[in-house]
């Protein structure tokens, strides 16, 4: 919090210049797109300490920004915190590929076949695979979590996923079909994340809700010990399905919802290895020398919405010349200190994106703001209130940077700071007009599907995501991209669907913005995945 | 002396039963409820209805507070939905870490305070006693959080003495992991020991039994230990047990910037999460320590001194 009301004035301070000439982002040399910075990585360190061969054995303590609640994977109460440790206890069929490509491997499944009318799935068990406790995984026990998986009333979490499953037959002990009630080509991706996670059968019908205090999955890791608020500690699942890994015995994660207190811990060697690491720490960390500053590109974006009920943003002239008026690379470079990407698209990074050639991002125009503004029918302006989560220094000097922005083009925006709980509370009743809903907007999956109809698709109840916006042609497009099995024709139809986003502008996305994590040297192997969840299988710790 | 204390528990139950109120009021009418920031925006609006309903969070407010009321005065709080486990499970697995803070702090603060006011108001306006008095004030104009940082930056960091943040129990776990915060705490209330101790003591050393007492020859430090002390001390338990409520508070901050998985922490994650259950019931708990230690602080002061008991007649 020091350093943090301290950044805020420094950083108030540049906004105020900004409006000027300068970028205080200091020393780097930002283009303005993509994340190769000096002195940053994006993936896994492979030289110094970490050029040798992955070494067995020792532990790590990864300082966590979220804490762990719960090991039930159909029942997430505590978003990421949840997920990522889930993640390391369970597998799913498939899982998209560790080192952060949006590829579908095999997981408890190793081969896999699907109909040609993309209506029905035979997966086939990876031989021998087993639970942590040794027991073999079996075809009864894919069926019984893929129908819990079904089930909403049981996937109470994320139901929309298993939107299209009809059900699971046995084949035989290694194999399962999964038929759906339409196609559904993103399935594979939709059973790769934690509602598909599977579990045995036999200890979940004895257990129940306690089965999920002292989980067994297929995951490299067991849960040891969770001190709630306090840490988690996970061991080496010795029956782990790939050759060899886990590397560590050990992992604790320490909960340090205070990024001052996590950084403070990595520093002093308490942990290894922390997560969540501000935007505004970034270049100390990395000028330090002692640590590695590691981003991963995950779909995560600055959402910026607009509640379409309120008439001047509803106007489609007003929306493009917000969009104009935005200097998103000096953004970039003052705010997020350089490791954003400026986006192409409305939505966060996603599989199928075309390239800023083909789908070009609004650029900084404000002659050209000012003439879409003059051109709609509040060309004299308007008063608009913008609702912030409070807390984090980097929407605080955002929200200031738009303020100041839009009064250019005659919009005065008055900024309220809210705690994330109400904020959330007002976006889902509609009661904002513009509004940053989350402090971190991310995607499920690392696939259009699942954004694409919360957003478009009257019939997931989420009423154009809580903007009440509607468009009957992007509605038609997308029901067409999530029904197609062809997945050559889905990546001609979804730059379409992107570029119609872009130009609708329904919302704005400000900045495409990667997770950073911060490491000591000889940390290696630190693999995240396209969703940006660590696969600690991968990771080792060099000696010396 | 009994009536002295019934009527002080009385005005404490109706002081509880206000903030019982006060704080089911205040959680259930800002924004936001337990589901919708469990199941966020992606959840359709019939399986968060649907859940609702489960949970009671469709009754009507008067019907949810006589449940959480007539609930709470037979001693059971419910389930966290949440962290889905028994309230009074997750209050007491968590309870340690901050009493012992509280209570060490309070040491600290006493260890410091009592010698530093000692010397003061034997040697008023000295150099030292300025000193420790501006020393002391500074300590308690710096916020919590960042004396919190500092310390940690100096014995954590740089002297590498203690660790700057986590927590283990067992003594020496305690000595190692608390001191610091301890020492933040203490600090913090040094100067309100200090400050009425010594003027307290500086009163009663100009008065005539002391006079009396010097006049017999007395040794100063029997004067000080036996005679002053015991009257001087009374307005510094006062003062302290009214404190109470800014060690809980100081608690609440302390326990983030050091990482303590202490009541303060659970406070603000379940805020955060509306998790209505656990925050009255931990509100109601720091409500009932403040008045306990309130009774506790009136009913000694009446032991120690026979006024107090006797001024109501």
């Amino acid at each position: 919090m020091w350093s943090t009301s301290r950044a805020v004035v420094a950083a108030v301070g540049c906004v105020l210049l900004a409006a000027t000439v300068i970028s205080c982002g200091g020393d780097d040399d930002s283009s303005g797109n993509g994340v190769k910075l000096s002195g940053l990585t994006s993936g896994a360190t492979t030289t110094g300490a970490c050029a040798g061969d992955p070494v067995k054995g020792g532990s790590l303590v990864y300082g966590r920004q979220s804490i762990t609640e719960n090991f039930n994977s159909l029942k997430i109460v505590n978003g990421n915190g949840d997920i990522f440790a889930n993640n390391l206890i369970f597998n799913g069929l498939v899982r998209t590929d560790p080192t952060g490509s949006d590829k579908i491997e095999g997981a408890v499944a190793d081969k896999w076949e699907v109909s040609d009318d993309g209506k029905s799935y035979t997966f086939h068990i990876r031989p021998g695979i087993e639970f942590s406790n040794g027991q073999p995984v079996t075809a009864d026990d894919v069926k019984f979590s893929l129908d819990r998986f079904g089930d909403p009333k049981i996937n109470v979490t994320l139901a929309a996923v298993a939107v299209g499953y009809k059900s699971t037959t046995v084949v035989d002990d290694e194999t399962v079909r999964v038929d759906l009630t339409n196609p559904v080509p993103a399935f594979l991706y939709n059973i790769s994340i934690f509602p598909g996670f599977i579990v045995p059968k036999n200890l979940v019908e004895k257990q129940g809700d306690a089965f999920f205090k002292k989980p067994v999955g297929t995951g490299p890791f067991m849960v040891e010990e969770l001190a709630r608020g306090s840490h988690l500690t996970l061991v080496r699942n010795p029956n782990y399905w790939e050759e060899g890994k886990p590397y560590l015995d050990k992992v604790r994660f320490d909960f340090a919802t205070d990024s001052n207190s996590r950084l403070l811990a990595l520093k002093d060697g308490q942990a290894q290895i922390a997560d969540g690491v501000p935007f505004s720490q970034v270049n100390s960390l990395k000028n330090s020398g002692d640590l590695i500053v590691q981003t991963a590109k995950v779909p995560y974006f600055v959402g910026l919405w607009f509640n379409h009920k309120r008439a001047p943003l509803a106007d489609l002239d007003v929306r493009q010349a917000m969009q104009y008026a935005l200097n998103r690379k000096e953004i970039n470079a003052t705010i997020y200190r350089g490791v954003g990407a400026i986006p192409n698209s409305e939505l966060p990074q996603l599989k199928y994106d075309a390239p800023a050639s083909e789908v070009p991002p609004y650029p900084y125009d404000v002659a050209k703001a000012k003439e879409a503004i003059a051109k709609s029918k509040f060309a004299d302006g308007f008063p608009i209130s913008l609702k912030y989560p409070a807390g984090y220094d980097y929407f605080k000097q955002l929200a200031l940077y738009l303020q100041n922005a839009w009064s250019q083009i005659g919009i005065k925006v008055k900024l309220i700071e809210a705690d994330q709980s109400s904020l959330t509370e007002s976006f889902y009743e509609g009661d904002y007009d513009l509004a940053f809903p989350y402090a971190q907007f991310t995607s499920d999956l690392p696939v259009p599907d699942e954004y694409a109809q919360f957003v478009a698709e009257p019939r997931s109840g989420l009423n154009g995501f809580f903007s009440s916006w509607e468009d009957p042609a992007i509605t038609k497009m997308v029901r067409e991209f999530v029904s197609n099995p062809s997945e050559s024709e889905r990546a001609q139809q979804w730059p379409e669907i992107q570029k119609a986003l872009n130009e609708q502008t329904p919302w704005i996305n400000v900045m495409d913005l990667p997770f950073i994590n911060a490491h000591a040297k000889n940390v290696c192997g630190t693999d995240i995945d396209a969703l940006g969840s660590d696969h600690l299988e991968n990771t080792w710790v060099a000696k010396g | 002396m009994l009536r002295y204390v019934l009527n002080r528990v009385a005005l404490g139950l109706v002081v509880l039963i206000g903030l019982a109120v006060a704080t089911f009021l205040i959680i259930h009418l800002v924004p936001g409820d337990p589901v919708r920031q469990a199941l966020g925006g992606r959840a359709s609006p019939d399986q968060i209805e649907q859940l609702r309903d489960q949970l009671g969070l469709t009754d009507p407010l008067p019907t949810q507070f006589w449940a959480y009321f007539s609930n709470s005065a037979t001693g059971q709080f419910g389930d966290s939905f949440v962290q889905n486990s028994p309230v009074g499970e997750l209050v007491g697995q968590r309870i340690a870490p901050s009493a012992l803070l509280i209570g060490y702090g309070l040491l600290v603060s006493l260890l410091i305070g009592v010698p530093l006011a000692i010397l003061g108001a034997l040697r008023p306006n000295g150099v030292v006693d300025h000193s420790v008095r501006l020393v002391a004030t500074l300590s308690f104009a710096m916020p919590l959080f960042w004396l919190g940082l500092v310390l940690a930056l100096i014995f954590g960091l740089e002297l590498d003495i203690f660790p700057v943040s986590g927590y283990e129990s067992g003594l020496g776990g305690i000595l190692k992991t608390l001191t610091l915060p301890a020492v933040t705490l203490g600090l913090a209330l040094t100067v309100i020991v200090v400050r009425t101790l010594r003027s307290s003591l500086l009163e009663v050393l100009q008065s005539d039994y002391i006079d009396a007492a010097r006049a017999r020859g007395l040794s100063e430090r029997r004067i000080v230990a036996k005679h002053a002390m015991r009257n001087a001390v009374m307005p510094t338990i006062t003062i302290l047990s009214i404190n109470i409520g800014f060690l809980i508070g100081g608690t609440v901050v302390l326990e983030g910037v050091f990482q303590i998985p202490g009541l303060g922490s659970l406070l603000v994650e379940s805020v955060e999460r509306r998790d209505y259950e656990v925050v009255q019931t931990l509100v109601l708990l720091a409500g009932a320590t403040v008045v306990v230690v309130n009774i506790g602080a009136d009913i000694l002061q009446a032991a120690i001194d026979p006024r107090v008991r006797l001024a109501g007649r």
